[in-house]
């Protein structure tokens, strides 16, 4: 019977604390829709295909059998037909990938069918993002399973100037496929594309939860009240925080940042390393203020922990940290743009993917630096409402 | 040292602080008695600033507001609640308390000594607050709320869970405080210890049953101690407003 009595209790309490409900009915739903969209949609990458004088007569043949492979979508890119000169074609196509309206694009050029003729291999170029080593991977298998198709589509060689065994070298001869990489090259692997991300990540996971959990019990112990009715200002206040976690958030990166540094597969410049330290700092500080902030919206530690979930899942799914934002619906993807890491991500791929200066990512670094600023400005402004504390008799 | 005039607070559907007026004259040891939910921490908030009132006038010192930036360091808080670090030590908790409010060095340790002495904590300086009693606590916390030297000191329940030996060493604290020249106004539903204060106000849901030093109050219902002519105000006011329904 005193079971009963305790389970009616427990069930009164919950009911009572609608936030508590909510985030039990709800969260599971939230966390089955991410999966299901993470999981469920097959990635493909996006390809491009242009040709250019008699390589024209094959760009249909091979469209085709590109259009049989799964792994590929075929994109069209916007190059005027007309246009001739291979520089400009090369340049606006680097361009479409560089903007990722492509992962690569396939260039049938002029020479290609001259080439055969002349009894060479003949020369497909294709050019590549490079930067997301699982998305080469399936251009690059989507283009060996169409091979095939356009060389059976190509001409046969009948020439008096070339023998039959000549001719029938050159027929059976698979075509050289030439890669341009814009961003790394072969060897990146599909783990290179994960490490540079890890930093930011565990420092932000790790310093949110300790930053809601202390301040949740500093409210609750009412030693926030003795802070705030003390000379102590809020820059003061967060200050402190950022410097009390500092030391062991700092330690914490530089762990897994010697860890990451000696798992990547490619060299890694001292201002890469220092910009992978300037934007896990960046990370440390928002953590810190949106813990401290949401710690004075929940009423209990219970309230206070389930904000953790809820602001590390959203981000583990749609930040770019493991699954493309891409395969997500486009509410999703709104989301992501708010989602503090999904711009740390960018950041941390454009200085050690794409080998760019960490100046050329301003506009991620000033939505990290927007967002940070905003939350302080909440911060601010529930802590001049110091009845936000709560517990008044 | 503190007077509110007419002061109006309204917490949701509740008039907590209900047109109160009153005054706090300087190097007094002032009670603020009252059952569970009259508005004693209701009342302290609003003078420490942490609430701000609906209408009236709160000033302290003579002449400023609690929203003041001179107003923190002449306040010294106790909550109820133990509201200290557990994790450090009993020395490390005054520092900390010290160093918000700008002492240190030479002086900090003088003051930590003499407050450690007089909280009868010296062999337990090191100890982690953690693993102290209740009543030591709340000694730590009465040492950390003094470090600063506060002109005004509220302790709010500042005998709640304490035994009544310790309760007794708390009163003789606040004496010996108080005759250094600091005022206090302490709150507590502890009535009958409240005789020691020099003036006494009954609050009963936020308005001024009574007042007056708690002599004159105990004369005034003819009660052999304090809390008998608490019970006695708090009867009398219940019959007259249930008096005013009917």
């Amino acid at each position: 019977m005193s079971a009963y009595w305790i389970a009616l209790r427990i069930v009164q309490e919950i009911l009572r604390d609608r936030r508590t409900v909510a985030f039990i009915l709800l969260v599971p739903l939230v966390v089955m829709t991410l999966v299901y969209y993470a999981v469920s949609e097959d990635e493909q990458g996006k390809l491009g295909v242009i040709s250019r004088g008699t390589a024209r007569l094959f760009e249909g043949d091979l469209v085709r059998a590109l259009e049989d492979e799964k792994d590929v979508r075929l994109v069209t890119l916007p190059i005027p037909d007309d246009e001739a000169d291979p520089a400009v074609i090369e340049r606006r196509i680097r361009e479409m990938l560089r903007l990722r309206q492509a992962d690569g694009v396939l260039y049938l050029d002029e020479k290609l069918l001259l080439d055969r003729f002349d009894g060479r291999q003949g020369k497909l170029n294709l050019y590549l993002e490079g930067s997301r080593p699982t998305v080469t991977a399936l251009v690059l298998k989507a283009i060996s399973g169409a091979m095939d198709d356009l060389a059976a589509a190509m001409p046969v060689v009948i020439d008096a100037s070339c023998s039959a065994a000549c001719a029938n070298s050159v027929n059976n001869k698979a075509m050289q496929l030439e890669k341009h990489y814009l961003y790394g090259s072969e060897d990146y692997r599909t783990i290179d594309f994960f490490l540079p991300v890890f930093p930011p990540f565990f420092v932000f996971f790790f310093t949110f939860i300790l930053a809601t959990v202390t301040f949740q019990r500093e409210r609750l112990r009412g030693t926030l009240e003795r802070l705030l009715i003390a000379p102590v200002g809020l820059p003061q206040v967060v200050l402190g925080y950022v410097g009390g976690f500092f030391l062991f958030s700092g330690v914490q990166a530089a762990i897994i940042l010697a860890f990451v540094l000696a798992l990547l597969g490619f060299a890694v410049t001292p201002a890469q390393v220092g910009s992978i330290v300037a934007v896990t700092a960046l990370m440390l500080v928002i953590a810190l203020l949106l813990g401290l902030t949401l710690s004075f919206t929940a009423q209990s530690e219970f309230q206070a922990v389930q904000f953790i979930p809820l602001v590390i899942l959203p981000q583990v799914f749609l930040s770019d940290l493991i699954w493309d934002i891409n395969a997500f619906p486009l509410p999703f993807q709104w989301l992501s743009w708010v989602l503090p890491l999904t711009h740390a991500n960018a950041v941390m791929r454009n200085v050690l993917l794409k080998g760019q200066p960490l100046w050329q990512s301003w506009p991620p670094l000033l939505t990290l630096t927007g967002f940070g600023l905003a939350v302080l400005a909440a911060l601010a402004l529930m802590t001049r409402r110091k009845h936000a504390l709560g517990g008044a008799e | 040292m503190l007077s509110l005039e007419h002061v109006v607070k309204q917490m949701g559907s509740v008039r907590a602080i209900d047109d109160l007026s009153l005054d706090v004259p300087e190097g007094m040891l002032f009670g603020l008695l009252g059952p569970n939910g009259a508005g004693k921490t209701t009342l302290l908030r609003l003078v420490m600033g942490l609430l701000r009132a609906d209408s009236g006038r709160i000033t302290l010192f003579g002449r400023l507001p609690p929203t003041d930036p001179a107003v923190p360091r002449l306040l010294g808080y106790m909550p109820q609640q133990l509201a200290v670090y557990p994790g450090l030590s009993v020395v490390e908790n005054i520092a900390f308390y010290g160093h918000l409010y700008g002492i240190a060095g030479a002086e900090l340790r003088r003051r930590t000594e003499r407050l450690l002495e007089m909280v009868e904590l010296t062999p337990r300086r090191k100890s982690p607050v953690g693993q102290l009693s209740g009543g030591m606590v709340r000694r730590v916390m009465l040492a950390t709320t003094m470090v600063h030297q506060p002109r005004l000191l509220i302790l709010d329940e500042p005998t709640a869970g304490v035994d009544p030996l310790l309760r007794l060493k708390f009163w003789e604290w606040f004496g010996d405080l108080r005759a250094k020249g600091t005022s206090i106004i302490v709150t507590t539903h502890h009535i009958s210890e409240a005789s020691r204060c020099h003036r006494v106000v009954f609050l009963r849901a936020g308005r001024v049953l009574e007042q007056g030093p708690p002599g004159e109050l105990m004369a005034r219902y003819g009660s052999a101690d304090l809390e008998a002519a608490f019970v006695a105000a708090t009867r009398g006011a219940e019959s007259n407003s249930a008096a005013g329904v009917q």
